[in-house]
């Protein structure tokens, strides 16, 4: 050590005993290691249980495993809905390379993969981490094609932070014929997720919108999985502690065929003419069950399993047409397919019998209103001396109104007592034939129950500041345009098909539906449909008469272009005049509701076009339905 | 002369202080635990490997406490002779660190010399506490003087700037804190106490805007730096929390902490290893460290308060402010009371050049005790 030697520093010679702040230390040490246990006994002994919990959850993860959805077929099992896969690109920024170069060659290399440019990515990538989501998966590629997702999930392992999620995508393969009856599924509303959460959905779960897929919403979904597993920081698996299987979605039979609907749908396209709208409605009389239900216009329900369906649902929203709208499910005014149940009532109250006669030897009748005013009331031609078959075949509008309002300067009694009587009478048949309430079809959609107008309804209805008191008055005109289905009178293609056929299979009310069977996720039989059916209080006899009225129709009245060759066909038309608000001209929608075979009925066909005259323009539509019908399909 | 030779510092052996030592292994023995149960997830080797971190750990242990025991037979005041020199080599290494340092997470701390890694501002600690020990025993062992009190401001400056720019955070605080702990020893009158108090209160605001108000990278990496907190400001902070939080009294067993085994915690040998403590040992087993810490600082208070003259007992001061304040900090991060920044905890932390600046540190201390009575009756 003599290296020191005479070069060593000078100790402080002023003091050879040092004696500083040295207790300071001591104050220091005792100070913060105070703060620390401090910290401790709170995040330790005051709080611990809370952190053991968060430590719990840290690690044990609970997910619901969806159930694949179920599948939905025509009556020949024929499938209407295909489950396939969306394929999204994610990146989550957080996990990204940090050094810039690398960086931008994983975005380059995406655009060469997905056709997304670098700089955009790059865009979204900034935009996302200065928003603070450095940790959450970012969208940058959308419904890639299979291929690509295929070979993104390649090389998704060799690119931090680029993942590929696939989520479930329902795709209808059978085209926009079937979109109103099959609906669609998309994300829940928050209305829905308050009600679906308690059910076990995820808040990502689609869930069905409208259609069969909204209505069978339950039996589709089938019931989630549960799995419980203990992960590492990384979210890596270490071990599973519980796992339920998810129990698949149920698979629905529909009782349309799909040959049939199609068909039907294509037949109308083509006979349209000027109409913009048209529905039809093919049913059984004996079960209910739909054996196919078209609305034109229609929309594609694949544009909703769309990433981004904005546009075309704007486009839809916007169409004056309203695709979105079920023609056969929305009230109109029936015309003289009304004329079927007028008929009903006034056999079963007795004021018309099947041989009442009137000579309707002009196309015009005075009525005295209620005001001693002269009133004439127009038949769409002279009939001559007709009894009530021969009524219904020709569609004479003079003859119902007396069937219905009578003819008071005559001393023919209505339906009722009075004109309000007879209106509430007529009212009462209508309802129980269906008319003005929903059908119970099975498929979540804007059915609308249409209106059965009364005296009570109109007091109702015609009251505030935009009516005068006597538009609230019933009159006996609304008696008798109610009888011949004008007036306030509205009712839906589905309603008259049901009505239909209630006087087909000599009075039996029943409820529509499209699904016929439900199939466990292996496709085994769970349930079948019971038809539902309620006796209409019109007796059979009464029921036979308009039958036969409809028969005589087809044979040699209004109706006959709705004959067969092969098959006895019965059936009435309608022409249900309204004023088309555009032009202020009065015009024409067709109507046609009929049944075959006429002796043994095994189907109601009813069509509708929003233009046209129901002699000429529905009855060869609904006749070339029922050949095509009673040739292909089984009942 | 013989107060110099061999002869003084054999005749000085019993005079060395057993207990600093011994608890200072015992700290290193609780570190070893906790590295064993901390790697278990990332180390699957055989037991004997230069591989297995404990045993890493424990040779470079061994050859710290082999330093110390040499450090402790050469008189400290060869360092004070050669403080000036030290020093200029400490800001000549932190100098030339700018251009050639490696570069973590936008911090530049240290050197690789092979497999070793050289962290000069460790070198600096050592050299700035010898120097402003030599500064202000020169100046009569007095801080009451403005003078010599700008004049030890301006021995901290210069290592305290370069730290702060690399930029690390803990480090520059501790910089800091061994100026004020030596100046306060040294005999700092209140009223420049309250000078320089007030001078960083006044200041603080344009430090912060400075560093927060900059892009958010720059200041991720200055006030959180982010050399252990690559995944996300807030994930360590969080996850150590519950680690620490979720050990309640006792624990919930050696090895058998879900957040120190399953990955939640980052660092976990090293900066957050007292929430391995925390987690699998419990309050109870955290006391057990804050009294162990306790003892080896008082040890080295002690030394400070016998040290035979001036500068000895500034050095000790400034030993154990140092250590004293790299423990707060890294403690006080693991519990979320301060951002996070990579300081380890001193003895217990993984890392050799660490473990061996420290018992440096400790051998100087054992000087300065061993020679107390040469230098009082001088």
């Amino acid at each position: 050590m003599s290296v020191i030697g005479d070069r060593r520093v000078d100790p402080g010679l002023s003091r050879n005993r040092p004696h500083g702040n040295v207790g300071v230390l001591r104050i220091a040490v005792v100070v913060l290691f105070l703060v620390l246990g401090g910290r401790l006994v709170q995040m330790q002994l005051v709080d611990g249980a809370e952190y053991a919990e968060r430590s719990e959850l840290n690690r044990i993860i609970v997910e619901s495993v969806p159930p694949t959805r179920g599948l939905i077929f025509d009556r020949n099992g024929q499938p209407l809905v295909q489950n396939s896969g969306s394929f999204t690109a994610l990146i989550t920024p957080g996990f990204l390379p940090e050094e810039p170069g690398s960086r931008y060659r994983l975005y380059l290399y995406l655009e060469d993969l997905l056709g997304i440019p670098a700089l955009q990515i790059e865009e979204a990538v900034t935009a996302a981490e200065e928003r603070g989501q450095r940790d959450l998966p970012l969208p940058i590629a959308r419904a890639l094609d299979r291929e690509t997702a295929l070979m993104l999930e390649q090389v998704a392992a060799d690119l931090p932070g680029v993942t590929l999620s696939v989520e479930p995508r329902r795709v209808y393969p059978g085209g926009p014929e079937f979109s109103h009856i099959l609906g669609y599924v998309g994300p829940q509303s928050p209305d829905e997720w308050r009600v679906l959460q308690e059910d076990g959905y995820a808040y990502n779960e689609v869930v069905g919108k409208v259609g069969v897929e909204a209505r069978y919403e339950s039996a589709l979904r089938g019931n989630p999985g549960t799995s419980i597993t203990e992960v590492d920081a990384q979210g890596d698996l270490i071990t599973t502690i519980e796992r339920t299987d998810p129990e698949g979605g149920r698979g629905i039979l529909l009782s349309i065929d799909s040959d049939l609907q199609r068909y039907v749908y294509e037949l109308l396209i083509n006979t349209m003419g000027e109409a913009t709208t048209a529905a039809a409605v093919v049913m059984s009389p004996v079960t209910g069950e739909i054996y196919a239900i078209v609305s034109v216009p229609t929309y594609d329900n694949n544009i909703f399993s769309l990433p981004d369906p904005a546009e075309e649902y704007k486009a839809l929203l916007n169409d004056p047409r309203i695709p979105l709208l079920h023609q056969a499910l929305s009230p109109i005014a029936p015309g003289s397919t009304f004329k079927i149940i007028t008929a009903a009532a006034a056999l079963q109250e007795g004021n018309v019998t099947r041989y009442t006669r009137r000579d309707v030897d002009s196309s015009v009748l005075e009525f005295i209103g209620e005001d001693g005013q002269p009133y004439y009331f127009y038949d769409w031609r002279v009939h001559g001396d007709i009894d009530l078959v021969e009524a219904i075949s020709w569609s004479s509008n003079i003859y119902f109104y007396m069937a219905s309002c009578g003819i008071p300067q005559e001393g023919i009694a209505g339906l009722g007592s009075n004109t309000e009587q007879s209106a509430i009478v007529l009212g009462y048949y209508a309802r129980s034939f269906g008319l003005g309430q929903v059908t119970g079809l099975d498929i979540a959609s804007t059915e609308s129950p249409g209106v059965i107008p009364s005296p009570e309804w109109k007091r109702r209805v015609r009251s505030g500041p935009l009516f005068n008191p006597e538009d609230r008055d019933w009159y006996l005109a609304d008696t008798c345009f109610m009888g011949i289905g004008q007036g306030d009178v509205t009712a839906t293609p589905l309603q008259i098909a049901v009505a239909t056929a209630a006087i087909a299979n000599g009075g039996y009310l029943l409820e529509p539906y499209v699904t016929r069977q439900i199939l466990g996720p292996d496709g085994t039989l769970l349930s079948t449909t019971e038809p539902s059916r309620e006796r209409v209080p019109v007796d059979e006899e009464h029921l036979a008469v308009i039958r036969q009225g409809m028969r005589q129709s087809v044979i040699d009245g209004a109706a006959r272009l709705a004959a067969l060759p092969d098959t006895l066909v019965a059936g009435k038309t309608g022409t249900a005049e309204f004023i088309d608000p555009e032009d202020g001209e009065t015009k024409d929608r067709a109507w046609f509701t009929g049944f075959a075979p006429y002796n043994n009925p095994q189907v109601v066909v009813t069509v509708f076009y929003d233009l046209g005259v129901g002699g000429t323009k529905a009855a060869p539509t609904a006749a070339d339905i029922m050949g095509y019908f009673l040739e292909h399909v089984e009942p | 002369m013989s107060r110099f030779g061999v002869e003084g510092s054999l005749r000085a052996w019993d005079r060395f202080d057993a207990i600093l030592a011994l608890t200072a292994l015992a700290l290193v023995g609780y570190g070893l635990v906790l590295i064993y149960s901390g790697s278990l997830g990332s180390y699957d080797g055989p037991t004997a490997s230069l591989e297995n971190p404990v045993v890493r750990q424990g040779l470079f242990a061994l050859i710290a406490i082999g330093a110390m025991f040499i450090i402790s037979r050469f008189d400290y005041h060869v360092l004070l002779h050669y403080a000036w020199w030290l020093y200029g080599a400490s800001i000549l290494l932190l100098l030339v660190l700018i251009p050639i340092g490696q570069t973590d997470f936008g911090s530049t701390r240290w050197f690789a010399l092979g497999p070793i890694q050289f962290q000069p501002s460790e070198f600096a600690k050592i050299a700035t506490i010898v120097l402003l020990a030599r500064f202000l025993s020169e100046q009569g062992g007095d801080a009451r003087d403005l003078r010599v009190l700008g004049g030890s401001l301006a021995i901290t400056a210069p290592v305290l700037l370069l730290v702060f720019i690399q930029p690390d955070l803990g480090t520059t605080i501790i910089f800091a804190a061994i100026w004020l702990g030596m100046v306060v020893v040294a005999g700092i009158q209140r009223r420049h106490m309250l000078f320089f108090g007030a001078v960083f209160l006044a200041v603080l605001p344009f430090l912060w805007t400075f560093t927060v108000a900059d892009y958010q990278i720059e200041r991720i990496s200055v006030l959180f730096d982010a050399e252990e907190d690559p995944l996300d400001a807030g994930y360590n902070p969080i996850q150590s929390q519950i680690a620490v939080g979720s050990g309640q009294l006792l624990g919930k067993g050696l090895t058998n902490g879900e957040q120190t085994q399953l990955d939640f915690l980052k660092v976990k040998t090293k900066d957050f290893i007292f929430s391995v403590l925390g987690e699998e040992l419990g309050f109870v087993g955290a006391m057990a460290l804050f009294a162990l810490f306790i003892l080896l600082l008082m040890r080295g208070i002690r030394a400070a308060q016998i040290a035979g003259d001036i500068p000895g007992q500034l050095i000790a001061a400034g030993i154990v402010i140092t250590i004293l304040m790299q423990a707060y900090i890294n403690i006080a991060v693991n519990l979320s009371i301060f951002p996070v920044t990579g300081l380890p905890l001193p003895f217990v932390s993984q890392g050799g050049s660490s473990l061996l600046t420290l018992f440096l540190g400790l051998g100087i201390i054992q000087s300065i005790v061993m020679r107390h009575r040469a230098y009082r009756q001088f």
